[in-house]
């Protein structure tokens, strides 16, 4: 376990420096607190650049505030996971490519310890910056809207925390396998793409990650049926542990293709 | 005038530090090092003019990994 220390220590140490700890947080931040104040103030936006014909009256829906965190989650599936699987694509090709891993692989150390190291700072990082979007959009809810009951938004978030950590899983398993430009045109295709073919014909499979996201929105409605929520989180787990043996057999097959 | 101080800005401040401090750091971070893809002068138009897209787009693909 004192290799997976000191290989955590230095992913931590890499992406303080490069900022990744603090744009990726910022960014998720601020979408968190975009989508309940333009929501809020989306009527009169309208009025004052819409350009509307005198006199034209709408009728806004009345939003509430479980409707904006489907919103923000609806954000974050789209441009957020972009951002993670383009922050994040070159985690272990990059680093096969400009040489830290010859300085790396040369040392006694496990490649389970290298990819799990990898593994943890980078959920550490995507989980925490998701985190502290939805506790803002929260607190700006809680003023702009209506009261939404903590419990539903706990287990609301952990259901998306899990999609998450399937996405990290394969953009760093990906990484491991494929150059980095490879792993972020398969990432997009898998979470990204998959998604658009999954909603349309993946009505009778009620059972995949893909629907996680989905599921995650039932915390809002009262008596929802949650068994394909558990099959489906299950599967999840499996997969990502699936994913994590194909990552660490990849990153020692490609060791031998590091630039020295 | 009347419309911009009828703005909630106690709401909208934060939002708005938030986006400066990510400018900053991307600017800071050009000047200091100056190693980006592409010249790094093109990089400052893209962070100032851009905003927080300006910002991501830096961090993502201006920034040449060391």
């Amino acid at each position: 376990m004192n290799g997976l220390t000191v290989l955590v220590q230095k992913e931590w140490r890499e992406h303080t420096r490069n900022f990744k700890m603090l744009w990726i947080p910022l960014v998720f931040i601020i979408f968190g607190i975009m989508e309940p104040v333009t929501n809020h103030f989306l009527p009169e936006i309208m009025k004052s650049v819409g350009n509307m014909p005198e006199g034209a009256e709408f009728l806004w829906p009345e939003l509430k505030g479980e409707e904006i965190f489907l919103s923000l989650l609806g954000q974050y599936q789209t441009i957020g996971i972009l951002v993670i699987i383009l922050a994040f694509m070159g985690t272990i090709s990059g680093e096969r490519k400009n040489g830290t891993a010859t300085l790396l692989y040369v040392r006694p150390m496990s490649f389970l310890n290298y990819f799990l190291s990898k593994w943890i700072v980078v959920n550490g990082i995507v989980l925490g910056s998701v985190w502290l979007g939805f506790m803002a959009a929260w607190y700006y809810i809680e003023i702009l809207f209506n009261h939404v009951d903590a419990g539903e938004i706990v287990a609301f978030v952990a259901t998306y925390s899990l999609w998450l950590v399937f996405v990290v899983t394969v953009v760093l398993a990906l990484s491991a396998w494929l150059p980095t430009g490879g792993a972020a045109g398969l990432a997009i295709l898998i979470t990204l793409v998959y998604q658009v073919i999954d909603s349309l014909i993946g009505t009778y499979w009620t059972v995949s990650p893909w629907k996680l996201s989905v599921y995650a929105s039932y915390w809002f409605k009262a008596d929802s049926e949650l068994t394909n929520l558990w099959m489906s989180s299950g599967l999840t787990v499996i997969l990502i542990v699936i994913l994590i043996v194909f990552g660490v057999v990849m990153s020692k097959r490609n060791a031998a293709k590091t630039t020295v | 005038m009347s419309e911009l101080a009828n703005l909630p800005w106690n709401l909208i401040m934060p939002l708005i530090v938030l986006q400066f401090i990510l400018m900053i750091v991307a600017l800071v971070d050009v000047i200091r090092h100056k190693r980006t893809n592409g010249p790094f002068i093109m990089w400052i138009f893209i962070i100032v003019l851009g905003n927080l897209v300006g910002s991501i787009l830096y961090f993502i693909f201006g920034r040449r990994q060391e």
